[in-house]
Formats: C-alpha cells, structure tokens, sequence
C-alpha cells in the first residue's frame, strides 16, 4: 500500500491535529499523506457524524455499524486517492455514502433507489439506540418513504448541515437538482408527519 | 408542521462507549496503534509529546459495558437480520409428551386418529384408548369371503350361483322330468353348474355331457357332393317341440350372462366360400331417370349481361394502361385551373430575445404561474436533451428563475478518484 511506502510526518503534538480546523486538516492530508495520527483524528472527529448517517440512510444500527467500519478501512487504504477537490469530510462522507449503497445492493440486490423503501420503518422503533423523542422518530420513519436519493440529500442537509456546495460535490450532481431534490423531500415528510401526527 | 423552521434532532443517540469500542476495533483490525507507538519509540523528539499522542481511547482499558452483545438472526429470503428475542421466540413453543405403545403386530395397524387429543396428553389413560387392529382380526371379518376362496383352491370347481325362476304354466310334463340339459362346455370337462332355487324356485344340479354324439345318416344317391352340406343341415335339424323351446328360451333369459356361452364362428369353408363383390354398392344417390326441363329465360338478360361484360372489360383495359410521361402529366396540371397559394406568414423576429428563453419560454409562461418559490421542475430526459435545450436550463438556473429536478448519474458507483 502505498501510506506504507509514503514517509509520513510523525505529528510532534497530537493536540494541534485536534485543534486543526476543516481546511487544517485537508492540507495536511494533502501534504503529509494519511498518517496514523492524523488517521485516528479522522476517526475521531468524524466517526459520529458518520455513524448516523449510515445509520438514517440504513436505519439498522448493525448495518450502520458495518458500513462505518468499511468506510473506515477504504478510507486507509485509498488514502493517496484523495485529490483534494473537496473537504476531507466530503470525501469521507462520500465513502461511507458508498459504503451504505454497496450495503442495501449486498442485502436486496433488486432495489430501485427511486422507489421509498416504507418497510424499513417498522425496525426503526425495534433498533438500538434510540434518542427517545417521539417526534424525531417519526421522522425517522416518514424518511423511509422517501426514495433514496431524497432521503440521502434530505440527510446530509437537515441533519449533517453540509452545504449545497459539498452536498453537490459529494453526488456529483449540480445544486439545482440537490435543491428540488430537497424541496421535493421536505414537502413530502411535512405531508407525512402531519398524517403520523 | 414546518420542518425548515422547526429543527428536529436525530432519532439515534449511541452512547460514548460505542464509538470508543467502535474505533479501537477499527484500529486493532488495520494495526495502526502499534505503528504509532513503534514510531513514537523510535523518535526522541516527540517524548515530550507522548502522553499526548496517546489517545484516550488506546491508553484507557476497553469498556464494553454499555455495549450490548446481541445475536443476529437473519432472514434467508429477505436477508434482513433482527435482534433475536427470547421472550418472543419462546412463545408458540409446545413440549409434547412422549407417545409409547407397545403391539407385536404390524404397528401401522394402529389407528392414531382415533385418539382424542385431551387423552393423547394423558399419558397413563393413553393405552386404553389406543385399539389394536391386528391382522388376525381383519382377517375375520371377512370369514365368508374366505371361505368361498378356499372352496376354489381345493375343489378345483368354479361354483356358480343363479337364480332360475320357474314358470310351471309353460313347463310341459316332458320339461319338467328333465332335470339334466347338455350343454357344450367352452372347457370340455365336465362342469358342475349349481342352481340355487328358492321357493318357488328350486335346486337343479345339470351336469354337461361331454360325449360327443355321432350321427349316421343315410344319404340317396341323387345327392350331389355339393348338395350334400344343405342336405344334411336340414336332416340335423330336429324338429323342436314348442315345449322345449319354450325351457330354451326360458333358461336363456333367466341366466342371461352367469351360463357360459360359446360364440358361433362360422367354419373356414364358408369364410372361403363368400365371393367378393366388386360391384359398388347400392346408395341413395340413385341416376335420375330422364331429363328435366329448364325454364325459359327472358333474351334481354342476355343483352344485358354482355353490355356489362364490355363495360367492365373497358375499365380493366384503362387501368392495366402504363401511366402518362411526365410531359403529358405537366400539360394536363396545366389545363387545370391552379389556386394561387396564400403568402406565407411573416418570420417572427425572435433575435431579441436569448436562444435559450425562446425554447423554454412557453413552458415558464404555463407551468411557472402554477409554483410558488422554489420554482422547482422535474425533467426526466435530462441526459437526452440537446446541448442547447441544457445551456437554456443552466442560463434559467443561474438567474433564479427556476430550478430543474433533472434525473442524473447520482447514484452510479463513485470512484475515489473524483475528488
């Protein structure tokens, strides 16, 4: 692998990794290379956000789970890839994307992700690690009757707070089509949520 | 309720110890935790540093116990797996009792059906209600059948049972003495023939002759060789008194299919004898004799039918006809009157305004008025469209006039590379 051959920058105080901000740390990435310390400030900072967006996109915690994890190990082992087009939270948010739609092709190889996918709302009340609020679960569910692509921009916008900008790099799609993907998906979860309500 | 205003939370919240169990597995499986404390001993620069370089999660022991342990249990069909419940899986469970009998017969004899099932649980009352049907006993319930079966095994004899009502009106005395009948047996032994007769029927025992009889006669010498056949039929036919035509016919009804019947088949002379007609045979499609006279038609059909035949025959001649060269064809369009055509409408001037709101301007003068802000339109085709319809899109797009929902490559693999 090539991190292995790549002399990585040992980090002479942890602590400045932590304190890096976004752009910090993608330049470090650019410059140093994936280094074990910085690899483990990766998993550190974003290994929540990542966890439940795996875990909205495949409600399953032992789905999300196994999607992290992967996500975790491409991220290692295709280190030298990054390119540095985008934020290194945007690549990795793309990975772990990746990873949960390799994991829902692996479970149902027949799945349209233009069609919603209404059954897996019933696990979400049978799962771990439930918030407890009430109306966050019903949104939960009303999100499982959104096609993919919807849900999944409806995700990384309301609840991971990524711009339109990164959302549009991560999709490789434009703007526009992430904002009525988005506008179509409120308008909808707003329908559903007064009928669960 | 308005989700833009109103920020609801995540619906998941997994604990601390998770992420901590979650992260030092991940390293554990890449190995990165050694490498850095490797690297860490090896480089005196960074002493200093060390107690920060270590991470909370590495130096700390593994804290598992908010971690619950759960066995999955996946479906094969759905290949969704579930948290096994044990308090769900227990139910519907159902211990039943061991079923013990004991027979040295055939023990498919034994009808289980038969038990109730509030006596099936009971396992001291089990063996009294179970009945045993052993082979000894089927065997006896059918006692008469097999007697009649051993009587065919020993006897050799084949009894036939018949019911042979008599009538002693038409029964002459003659009839009546005589109790033995011949009767030519298809086995030429001598056969037994039982017939049981009730009141007023009677048992008769008629037991069949088998020796042929042989019958001289005298033929004159005026018979010829082949009179001889006719001659003798007449002579052996014996003249049958009314009375033992009558116990004939009788018996012949009354044992209509128990009596063993021999087929007449006629003999190979007369099967050769038979000619073969070759003439046709007689049908109902007799020749009519004579000719019948036709009615009279009138003669100026005739006429007519041949006008009609000329008239066609010209119409077929036109149309088989090559078709007329192009000069003729121009003269004639010539001779027809022409209509001046109309002018043509007058070419809108449409430089003014930008290529791209020209070929979308009818769509955002009828569909914009129908949305309010975001003026959001889905476009399936978006792939397909010519590059000038996609600049027109793009240059709406880009001052706010509306945006497109077009289908695209969003959900093809996505290779690291790109970004």
């Amino acid at each position: 692998m090539s991190h292995e051959s790549t002399q990585h920058t040992i980090p002479t105080n942890a602590l400045r990794l932590s304190d890096c901000t976004e752009d910090e740390l993608t330049a470090e990435m650019l410059r140093d290379g994936m280094s074990s310390a910085l690899f483990e400030e990766v998993v550190r900072r974003y290994q929540k956000s990542v966890y439940y967006h795996c875990r909205n996109l495949l409600v399953s915690h032992d789905d999300a789970d196994d999607a992290v994890q992967n996500a975790f190990i491409k991220i290692w082992q295709n280190a030298q890839q990054f390119r540095g087009e985008s934020l290194l939270r945007t690549w990795v948010y793309r990975i772990a994307t990746n990873e949960s739609i390799n994991l829902i092709r692996k479970r149902k190889p027949t799945i349209d992700f233009d069609e919603a996918q209404p059954e897996m709302a019933e696990l979400i009340s049978e799962d771990l690690y439930l918030s407890g609020d009430d109306i966050a679960l019903k949104l939960q569910k009303a999100l499982c009757f959104l096609p993919f692509k919807q849900k999944l921009v409806f995700t990384l916008r309301y609840f991971e707070d990524l711009s339109y900008a990164d959302i549009a790099l991560l999709t490789s799609t434009s703007e526009g089509a992430l904002k009525a993907s988005y506008h179509h998906a409120v308008k909808k979860l707003e329908i559903y949520l007064n009928v669960l309500h | 309720m308005d989700l833009e205003n109103e920020k609801i939370g995540p619906a998941y919240k997994a604990p601390d110890s998770y992420f901590k169990e979650t992260e030092s597995r991940l390293m554990q499986r890449l190995g990165i935790q050694a490498d850095v404390q490797e690297k860490l001993a090896d480089d005196p620069a960074v002493d200093t540093a060390q107690s920060a370089i270590q991470t909370i999660t590495s130096a700390a022991p593994l804290d598992t116990t908010g971690v619950q342990k759960r066995a999955r249990k996946q479906d094969p069909m759905t290949a969704k797996s579930e948290g096994i419940n044990k308090e769900v899986d227990a139910l519907g469970n159902v211990v039943i009792p061991p079923l013990t009998f004991t027979t040295n017969e055939n023990p498919e004899w034994v009808n289980f059906g038969a038990i109730p099932e509030e006596v099936s649980s009971d396992a001291d009352n089990l063996d009294s209600q179970i009945k045993i049907v052993s082979f000894a006993d089927a065997n006896a319930s059918t006692e008469g059948e097999k007697s009649v079966l051993e009587a065919i095994e020993v006897t050799g004899e084949i009894p036939i049972a018949m019911e042979v009502p008599v009538i002693e009106d038409e029964l002459s005395p003659a009839a009546n003495e005589t109790t033995e009948l011949v009767v030519e047996s298809p086995w030429g032994d001598a056969a037994l023939i039982e017939t049981s007769i009730n009141n007023p029927l009677e048992t008769v025992e008629i037991p069949v002759a088998t020796e042929p009889k042989v019958i001289v006669h005298e033929v004159p010498e005026s018979v010829g060789l082949d009179e001889l056949e006719s001659y003798l039929t007449g002579k052996n036919q014996p003249a049958q008194t009314p009375s033992e035509q009558t116990v004939d016919a009788k018996i012949e009804a009354a044992v209509p299919l128990a009596t063993p019947r021999v087929e007449e088949v006629s003999s190979p002379r007369e099967m050769e004898e038979k000619p073969i007609s070759l003439e046709a045979p007689a049908t109902a499609f007799a020749p009519i004799a004579g000719r019948q006279n036709e009615s009279a038609t009138p003669g100026w059909l005739g006429v007519a039918a041949a006008l009609a035949a000329i008239v066609a025959a010209y119409f077929i001649w036109t149309a088989i006809q090559p078709p007329k060269s192009d000069t003729e064809q121009v003269a004639l369009q010539e001779e027809e009157a022409t209509i001046p055509e109309a002018p043509l409408d007058e070419q809108v001037q449409t430089d003014t305004i930008p290529d791209g709101r020209q070929i979308v301007e009818p769509l955002i003068m009828e569909e914009m008025p129908k949305y309010k802000e975001p003026n959001v339109y889905t476009i399936i085709d978006a792939a397909d469209m010519p590059e000038r319809t996609k600049l027109a899109l793009q240059d709406l797009e880009d001052n706010g006039l509306a945006t497109f929902d077009m289908e695209d490559e969003l959900f093809e693999e996505l290779d690291f590379e790109s970004l």
